[in-house]
């Protein structure tokens, strides 16, 4: 085994605020202090609140809610040199009923984010959170923080009521393409507030359940997204789907390769092949990654979908589900993987070169 | 080859009340000692998956085997969840629930020694270790 030691940007780390007047006094008085977002509908998880258990910070607050903490028990321990800010409990101002809720929310969680956590450290990078369902407001927002560089990626739950292939969101991609942002999703809205189920069958009955099948919307985005035409609409967007899994990249590529070859005429637009928009346009990011038996079918699966450029660690720190970089990633090149762990992510979200990059 | 067991004192009995744990750094090795039902126990601190401190996890029971539809409740206090990931590993064999014969933590051997305690190394999944009691003393094997 590889004894190398890699520089690691860790690109979901779910950072939150100790106490809700934190976020809340960025607020419109008129909501009068009010965090309220729609809860989970699906049995409770067995693995306690969301988080690891030895996460809560020394004073016994919310994990990851303490900047010096994250840092010494997270970042310092792992070797992680730059961290990817995606906030906590906050994506689902986009499901809320209230559009004017979530867009001020949004609004009043992104300054939060400047005040406490990008001011902390250089090595934070943060994500402007908006409200999707709201497209012309998020537009604003990501306006907003466009040219502020310590932002280097939009970031919205991956529940939604339309697909994100549809022309009403244009207007948050334009403005991402504007400024060079990437779009990310991140999952866990799925079925809540006015979302849909999370299958096209109906609700989960538990935790597992969700779990488990909350790759499909991801699927069924990134189909909508090539076949809607988004990257011929916006050839420099990049989207990134964190936290939705992996091994199913292959299956949707070959699907949607093999069908097109029939039925391209529907979709003229298309100028190349659907896979080779996935792999120009879409990034995954690792965690929870997937264990496989024997771990070696993992690494094919980074073959086939040309992992070098396509996927990047994460760690999801610090909820249940957590991927310890030195543990998780399947046997692959050393080349492979420090893209993977480093380089993709650095050149995507603008980070600093890799210390050790020089001469190569 | 038969290894030196070595003995570690690790608290009087008073100090480990059944459902509580004790984890501790022996011979460079993190340790949790738990006294589980008035019987002690030591495991690995180690999660053989991804390396959590696995002792740091909550203590708790596990649902037998049922019917579809069904849960059985059951071993309440003999039991332990991974702190990240929520795997189970039964506490006193150091063997987990959903593979008992292929994933383990190490376990070693406790006693409640009068003076000088003394233990055979036991060999399992999860790390565990011997642990006795010894004029009140919990004391590991190591």
């Amino acid at each position: 085994m590889s004894k190398k030691t890699f520089h690691i940007v860790d690109t979901d780390i779910h950072n939150t605020y100790a106490d809700g007047k934190e976020v809340t006094k960025f607020l419109p008085s008129h909501w009068m202090g009010r965090i309220q977002l729609p809860n989970n509908c699906f049995s409770p998880s067995p693995a306690r609140g969301g988080s690891r258990l030895d996460a809560v910070t020394p004073s016994g607050g919310a994990p990851a809610s303490d900047p010096d903490f994250l840092m010494e028990h997270h970042m310092d321990a792992y070797g992680i040199n730059y961290g990817i800010l995606t906030g906590s409990g906050v994506l689902a101002v986009s499901i809320h009923c209230d559009p004017d809720y979530g867009n001020d929310l949004a609004t009043a969680y992104n300054e939060f984010t400047v005040e406490k956590w990008l001011s902390y450290s250089d090595r934070f990078y943060g994500s402007i959170v908006i409200n999707h369902t709201d497209p012309l407001a998020a537009a604003k927002e990501i306006d907003k923080h466009g040219a502020n560089p310590r932002f280097v990626q939009v970031i919205m739950g991956s529940a939604s009521r339309t697909l994100f292939g549809q022309r009403q969101f244009y207007p948050i991609y334009e403005a991402a393409q504007r400024h060079g942002l990437p779009i990310s999703i991140h999952p866990g809205t799925e079925g809540r507030g006015i979302s849909g189920y999370p299958t096209p069958s109906g609700p989960v009955t538990r935790y597992m359940e969700w779990h488990n099948i909350l790759p499909t919307n991801y699927m069924a985005h990134v189909n909508s997204l090539v076949c809607e035409g988004v990257f011929e609409r916006f050839p420099e967007l990049q989207f990134v789907c964190i936290e939705g899994g992996i091994a199913w990249l292959p299956h949707l590529m070959w699907r949607m390769d093999k069908n097109f070859k029939g039925l391209r005429a529907s979709t003229p637009w298309l100028k190349r092949m659907p896979s080779e928009y996935i792999l120009d346009h879409i990034k995954l990011t690792t965690q929870p990654i997937e264990e496989p038996d024997n771990p070696r079918h993992l690494s094919q699966i980074f073959e086939m979908i040309q992992a070098e450029k396509t996927v990047m660690f994460s760690s999801d720190y610090p909820h249940w589900d957590f991927d310890n970089p030195h543990a998780a990633l399947p046997p692959l090149d050393d080349a492979v993987k420090q893209s993977i762990y480093y380089d993709t992510a650095a050149k995507l979200y603008g980070l600093p070169a890799r210390p050790d990059a020089q001469g190569e | 080859m038969a290894t030196k067991t070595l003995d570690y004192p690790v608290c009087r009995v008073s100090e480990l009340a059944p459902g509580d744990r004790k984890i501790i750094e022996v011979d460079g090795k993190s340790i949790g000692v738990f006294n589980v039902h008035g019987q002690f126990y030591a495991l690995r601190n180690i999660c053989p998956h991804q390396f959590a401190p696995l002792c740091r996890g909550k203590i708790t029971g596990t649902t037998l085997p049922s019917k579809v539809g069904e849960y059985l409740y059951a071993r309440e206090g003999e039991i332990i969840r991974c702190p990240w990931h929520g795997w189970e590993f039964d506490i006193t064999t150091g063997k987990s629930i959903f593979n008992p014969h292929k994933v383990k933590v190490r376990s070693y051997e406790v006693s409640v020694e009068k003076s000088c305690p003394h233990g055979d190394e036991e060999e399992a999944s999860v790390e565990t270790f011997p642990v006795s009691v010894e004029d009140g003393v919990v004391t590991l094997h190591l």
